[in-house]
């Protein structure tokens, strides 16, 4: 897409500005809806080189520019109006802050002699957003729209990336302004530290070679770093295990012997013990977050901590770290690698009885589920083929809960950016809308999003988008006419009393019938030997999208579990059934 | 319960007085007191912060602090002593 750039001290209106700014910016998509405070940018983007997609929810905006970001790696873009348009950007700006996804969202503002009188459609977006942007600008004069939108994507996507908010008053659009973008971006209070410090290198370099029983802890700053290569480079020179959380997925591959799983809360046992039993994390890019650790005194007790992280902040927060080694993890693992390299040649601890135990461990407690007696669907089964059929180019998406979970467990990821998910916010209804922006950022993938009957009831709107659009994502709708994951707590922990968690999506909706009636392909399936044929036939549709309703036993229960409050070492491998400790030697 | 003085650069900008007070409430820190004032730099405005901390390390205070893009420097005010203890927000706190 040839692009002149506009000379600088053009005139034009603060508008017009901002759609150049937008375009310097190198934005190429865009999802959004117009409305009064930002009408006036609706009238330049209608001539932009940006493609604007006019989603019809801005939920639906911020979940796509989350997913496009998550694919691509570049900042994910969304614009709304002033009042409800930019509240409903709430949800996902603080979804993409808890999973660190560059997102900027630009919306309009009432003008700014209205602003504070409780004008038509005016909401503080800049206040409301505080706690949940990496940061956000109000803009009244038309001359700050350039430096703020460069300075907007320089703070989304360096560092640790997160979300930037840029509210813009009416009249600053309207008014007359010339464009100037700035030729670089100097922030007094924000110079991100991305090259490691040596002395931390080399501290780590030399516990590492210590430790017998090391374990690399990969989090989701792995994939945002594009490390993997390095990883990979990194944990086979050392051989230890490797453990991928729900926002590693991928960073890893899952099919490599020293991979472990997933640890936390529903992690596998081998993944989890790991962490337990280990002398030495090897933490990259992770946050000890709750669902990992379980209890926080009861975690990891005899394991020193190296903590490589882009965000100073993270250090210590949850757990002393022994050695931190603050950088970008691309250079962090650049740098480690010939330093462990060189401390491995003089002489190395002999890991493979620790290999040994953790290897017997996964081949003890392999994730498996049961099938029910009475010929029922499995929701295992049917994501656990998604993932065999479909193969390690596609890129799946999941909503929040029990389906969630088995698509991180029974779905195998070899590659970066293929799983997609709301992990730190846990937002049901991120699937169809982030599956789109997938969709848009690799437009030649297969993008599957498997969603809850839950979760699809709460933003499936985006499906006339996608129909209308030329956006061909697919949907699995994991329906067990529940709120599934919530459910599993009522068995387990509420006596079996089901307090609003049936939402009988069996009868109604009829999801075929309405994935047709907003230009989708609707498809349903409810025998396990109907499975594969209706996967296949969904993958064979590529000019419309296709919404597969997989009618899915209730019961099913997600295993292994750490409940909520407790000590990884109390980890279930199905109701009231622990491990079987005594039998192994760790 | 122990109190820390904490001498905080910010760039003087609309709303940066809600930011800090947001973070400190929202991860509950508690402010004994807050002075701000302007500096012999008009876009540099210094506040004081008194902080009682309590389940929470100063590093951690400090480091959520400097995570705020206004902020540019902390300072930690040590009372009797020569030198102060310094936060430079570059590069070492900084993301």
């Amino acid at each position: 897409m040839a692009h002149v750039p506009t000379a600088n001290g053009t005139a034009m209106t603060g508008a017009s500005s901002l759609v150049k700014s937008l375009e310097a910016a190198k934005v190429d998509v865009m999802f959004g809806i117009p409305g009064g405070a930002i009408l006036p940018a609706y009238d330049p983007i209608y001539d932009s080189t940006i493609r604007h997609i006019l989603v019809r929810h801005e939920q639906g905006a911020g979940h796509a520019a989350t997913g496009y970001a998550q694919v691509t790696g570049r900042a994910g873009v969304c614009i709304a109006t002033s009042g409800p348009g930019a509240t409903n950007l709430v949800t996902p700006l603080a979804d993409a802050a808890m999973d660190s996804v560059p997102v900027v969202a630009i919306t309009g503002q009432v003008p700014s002699l209205a602003i504070g009188t409780d004008a038509f459609q005016e909401a503080d977006i800049r206040g409301i957003t505080m706690p949940f942007t990496k940061h956000n600008f109000l803009v009244t004069n038309p001359d700050d729209i350039p430096r703020v939108i460069a300075e907007a994507f320089h703070i989304a996507t360096s560092g640790r990336p997160g979300p930037v908010l840029v509210d813009i008053a009416k009249d600053a659009l309207q008014k007359q302004t010339s464009f100037d973008w700035p030729t670089s971006v100097n922030l007094a209070g924000y110079k991100p530290q991305t090259h490691p410090n040596k002395g931390a290198i080399n501290d780590a370099a030399a516990l590492i070679a210590q430790s017998a029983k090391p374990v690399f802890y990969v989090g989701g700053g792995v994939i945002k770093a594009n490390a993997s290569r390095e990883l990979l480079e990194l944990a086979q020179l050392l051989g230890a295990p490797v453990v991928t959380t729900l926002m590693a997925r991928g960073a890893f591959p899952d099919s490599h012997p020293q991979h472990l799983g997933m640890p936390g809360m529903h992690g596998t046992v081998a993944a989890v013990t790991a962490l337990q039993k280990a002398d030495l994390l090897i933490t990259l890019g992770a946050r000890f977050d709750d669902r990992v650790t379980g209890k926080l005194s009861t975690f990891a007790q005899n394991a020193k901590i190296i903590h490589a992280d882009i965000d100073p902040a993270e250090i210590g927060k949850n757990r002393y770290a022994d050695v931190a080694v603050i950088g970008d993890l691309r250079e962090t693992m650049t740098a480690l690698i010939p330093a462990l390299t060189a401390v491995l040649a003089k002489g190395r601890t002999d890991l493979s009885p620790w290999i040994e135990s953790m290897n017997k461990l996964r081949a003890t407690y392999p994730l498996g589920y049961d099938t029910p007696a009475d010929g029922a669907l499995s929701p295992q089964l049917v994501i656990e083929r998604l993932g065999k059929i479909c193969g390690p180019d596609t890129i799946f998406a999941a909503g929040v809960g029990q389906h969630q979970m088995w698509a991180s467990q029974f779905i195998s990821y070899e590659k970066p950016r293929t799983w997609l998910n709301s992990g730190g916010a846990g937002t049901m209804g991120y699937a169809v809308p982030a599956a789109m922006g997938a969709k848009v950022g690799a437009p030649d993938t297969t993008v599957w999003a498997i969603d809850g009957d839950g979760c699809f009831q709460m933003t499936n709107q985006e499906l006339v988008t996608c129909a209308l659009n030329n956006i061909p994502i697919k949907v699995a709708i994991i329906n067990n006419e529940s709120l599934g994951m919530v459910r599993q707590w009522q068995t387990l922990f509420y006596d079996s009393r089901y307090s609003n968690t049936s939402l009988e999506s069996k009868r109604i909706p009829n999801f075929p019938m309405l994935a047709e009636s907003m230009g989708c392909v609707g498809l349903s399936c409810e025998s396990p030997k109907d499975v594969d044929a209706t996967i296949e036939k969904a993958m064979s549709i590529n000019d419309q999208p296709v919404v597969v309703d997989f009618r899915v036993h209730r019961d099913a229960m997600v295993w292994p579990m750490v409940a909520a409050g407790t000590s990884n070492d109390e980890i279930m491998i199905a109701r009231a059934t622990a491990p079987d400790w005594d039998s192994q030697e760790l | 319960m122990a109190i820390h003085k904490l001498e905080v650069l910010v760039e003087n900008e609309p709303g940066v007085l809600a930011r800090v007070a947001g973070l400190f409430a929202r991860r509950l820190y508690n402010i004994d007191s807050l002075q701000v004032g302007p500096t012999e730099n008009s876009k540099i405005s210094k506040m004081i912060i008194e902080v009682s901390v309590e389940g929470h390390s100063l590093e951690q205070v400090i480091a959520q602090l400097d995570k705020l893009i206004n902020v540019i420097r902390i300072e930690e005010i040590l009372e009797g002593a020569i030198s102060n203890s310094k936060h430079d927000t570059q590069p070492d706190y900084q993301n």
